[in-house]
């Protein structure tokens, strides 16, 4: 049966060639649109998340301070005792990550971890002669550092590699090097918090296009970093943390925060606005192209609805022969269903041409040289099927309508 | 019910509410016997075609009980009422309502295509057989909107005939065609009911047409006043 109700719909189709082409031109736009408007903002969002990852680790521990002591009476005497507090000092607390080798054996264990990175960090002043500059100094373990950001690709001159060999080395931001007027092979002076100065030579320049990194970030092997600082060979301030799906730390976050005396971290709770700036992207790609979608079922809706109308009679005498209603329905959904197809399957094309085409695009602001884009098969099988849903809604109304069709009512007038 | 009955209508009766009730058909009987040429005549509005849709089982909306070769049509879904329609009835309209995308055969052979009964090879051949009877073999591979009129209301009849229907019904089918035309379809009927036993029930305002049947139902006012 279904091979006749498949000529029917084929004749109607092609007999009216321009509407059928205008009904397909309509879902190839809409799906078009939402291959390239999701590809867009997937690309935007791979962007953004491989810039932030620059300087970000998807997990980072670390001891964040002392708890707040600005009313330590209260802790004993209760709130209806008043106190008197001025001048309250702190005299000593834990800095930094002790017994950091079992920490990092614990953290290596879990399944999701692909790589742990050290680092002591130090706010420090930069100085070359008069200038001075506010940043921070990392010191850092070297192999592990550049597997969690991958920092040697973003060398501009000089080696990353070279730190692990030289303890009187410092590898500095660009931004920050012609803030200070200082090139490879110049000294540097660092002065720490605690008032220690030490002269480092650059040998290298590096710049990861994040501004904010640039400007005031320099490298030192963590075992400078140490003797800086004048701490033992287990000091540590930061455990950065790289596990296989950026997405997923909540779950490592929680079964790690319990057992480490110290502050788990995952990048989402740290950087709030990120997450929030991609889920807006993607809501806006879904809204736009569900709009484009929505006008392209209508043109369905209404053309299946014309062609319905023309031929009522034919409808009719279909029943009169013994064409069922659930025959009927199948060849308007046939129909249909074909235009969604047809519609879909170019739509697909265009939108992968359109997409490779705006990825062509010059676009040369931090560090991007064209649009970004991405191309996940997803956005693809995605955008087909709700093509296809489309479509099936917008002739089903029509199909039912037509089956309902009274065939008496139509033959005798 | 003798097995030489192919339609029996009981007490049927018909009501119209829009715009006023009325009553269309009141408590009409009758039987038709195999191979029988009947033809339902009357005056406009005396419920001819009226009983002929219910008849036909196209329209269920009526009281009384309709059978057709022993098998009770009343109450049963559209889908099998359809289903029914496919195999044993076969209609002739004043209007031939051919599908004009549709070439001639294939607008032929649709109905049996829908039925499945045969291969579409068998099918083509039944159709061919079809159109030789009726005089139009080379008009087969035309597009059914370039057919005269006369020749697409004997196209209309070859598709009514392709599944072999035991009844074959017609809604005043000569009433657009002129007298050589009309002749042609009467003769078609007549050899039909004659030579294949198939069952003929036509309404007509064709006196001559009614006149040549087997038999003619009069109605009046929803009421069978003759012929019964």
């Amino acid at each position: 049966m279904l091979s006749t109700n498949y000529k029917i719909a084929f004749v109607h189709l092609t007999s009216k060639v321009k509407q059928t082409i205008v009904a397909v031109l309509g879902v190839t736009f809409g799906i078009s649109m939402y291959v390239f408007m999701n590809s867009f903002m997937g690309g935007v969002n791979d962007t953004q998340t491989t810039l932030a990852f620059t300087a970000l680790a998807h997990i980072r521990i670390y001891n964040d301070g002392p708890a707040d002591n600005t009313n330590l009476v209260k802790k004993v005497y209760g709130a209806n005792t008043v106190a008197n507090i001025s001048n309250a000092r702190i005299i000593q607390y834990t800095e930094g990550i002790k017994n950091t080798a079992e920490i990092l054996d614990l953290v290596r264990k879990q399944p999701e971890v692909i790589g742990v990175a050290p680092q002591v960090n130090i706010n420090v002043f930069f100085r070359n002669g008069g200038n001075k500059v506010n940043g921070t100094l990392s010191g850092v373990d070297v192999a592990n550092e550049n597997k969690l950001f991958g920092i040697s690709t973003y060398m501009v001159s000089g080696s990353w590699d070279q730190l692990q060999y030289r303890p009187d080395g410092i590898i500095v931001g660009y931004d920050l090097a012609k803030d200070l007027s200082i090139n490879v092979d110049d000294n540097i002076n660092v002065l720490t918090p605690d008032a220690v100065s030490h002269n480092y030579k650059v040998i290298g320049i590096f710049q990861t296009n994040v501004k904010n990194t640039d400007k005031t970030k320099a490298y030192l092997n963590i075992n400078s970093a140490r003797q800086l600082m004048a701490r033992n060979e287990d000091y540590v301030t930061d455990l950065q943390v790289n596990i296989n799906n950026f997405e997923k730390t909540a779950p490592v976050v929680a079964r790690l925060a319990p057992v480490i005396p110290y502050k788990v971290e995952s990048w989402q709770m740290s950087n709030q606005q990120l997450e929030a700036g991609s889920q807006l992207r993607d809501i806006i790609a879904n809204a736009v192209s569900f709009t484009i979608l929505l006008v392209a079922g209508f043109g369905i809706y209404n053309i299946l609805n014309m062609t319905i109308n023309e031929k009522i009679r034919e409808i009719a005498i279909l029943k009169a022969m013994g064409f069922s209603s659930r025959d009927v329905t199948t060849i308007f959904l046939i129909q249909a269903l074909t235009i969604g197809f047809i519609g879909g399957a170019i739509g697909l094309l265009f939108g992968f041409t359109v997409s490779d085409i705006v990825a062509h695009i010059p676009f040369k602001i931090g560090g991007l040289n064209y649009l970004p884009m991405g191309f996940h098969s997803r956005d693809y099988i995605l955008g087909f099927l709700f093509g296809l849903v489309t479509t099936f809604v917008a002739g089903y109304l029509p199909a039912r309508k037509a089956s309902k069709i009274d065939p008496v009512e139509i033959i005798r007038g | 019910m003798s097995k030489d009955i192919a339609l029996k209508a009981n007490r049927i009766n018909k009501f119209f509410y829009e715009p006023e009730e009325f009553q269309a058909l009141k408590d009409v009987s009758f039987e038709v016997k195999k191979g029988e040429f009947l033809s339902l005549t009357g005056k406009s509005g005396s419920g001819k075609s009226t009983l002929l849709y219910i008849l036909s089982t196209m329209d269920t909306d009526y009281d009384g009980e309709l059978i057709i070769n022993g098998e009770k049509l009343t109450g049963k879904s559209l889908n099998d009422l359809a289903e029914f329609r496919n195999s044993h009835i076969g209609f002739v309209f004043q209007f031939h309502y051919l599908l004009p995308e549709f070439s001639v055969l294939d607008n032929i052979m649709l109905p049996a295509l829908k039925l499945k009964k045969k291969s579409s090879e068998e099918i083509e051949a039944d159709a061919y057989q079809n159109l030789k009877l009726l005089g139009l073999p080379e008009q087969a591979l035309k597009s059914a909107s370039k057919l005269s009129g006369g020749q697409q209301q004997r196209v209309a009849i070859a598709r009514a005939l392709i599944n072999s229907p035991s009844i074959i019904m017609g809604d005043e089918p000569t009433g657009n065609l002129d007298s050589k035309n009309t002749a042609i379809v009467f003769d078609i009927f007549r050899e039909l009911a004659r030579e294949r036993g198939q069952t003929i029930i036509t309404v007509t305002h064709d006196e001559d047409f009614a006149r040549n049947s087997d038999r003619v139902i009069e109605l009046s006012d929803g009421m069978v006043i003759s012929g019964n």
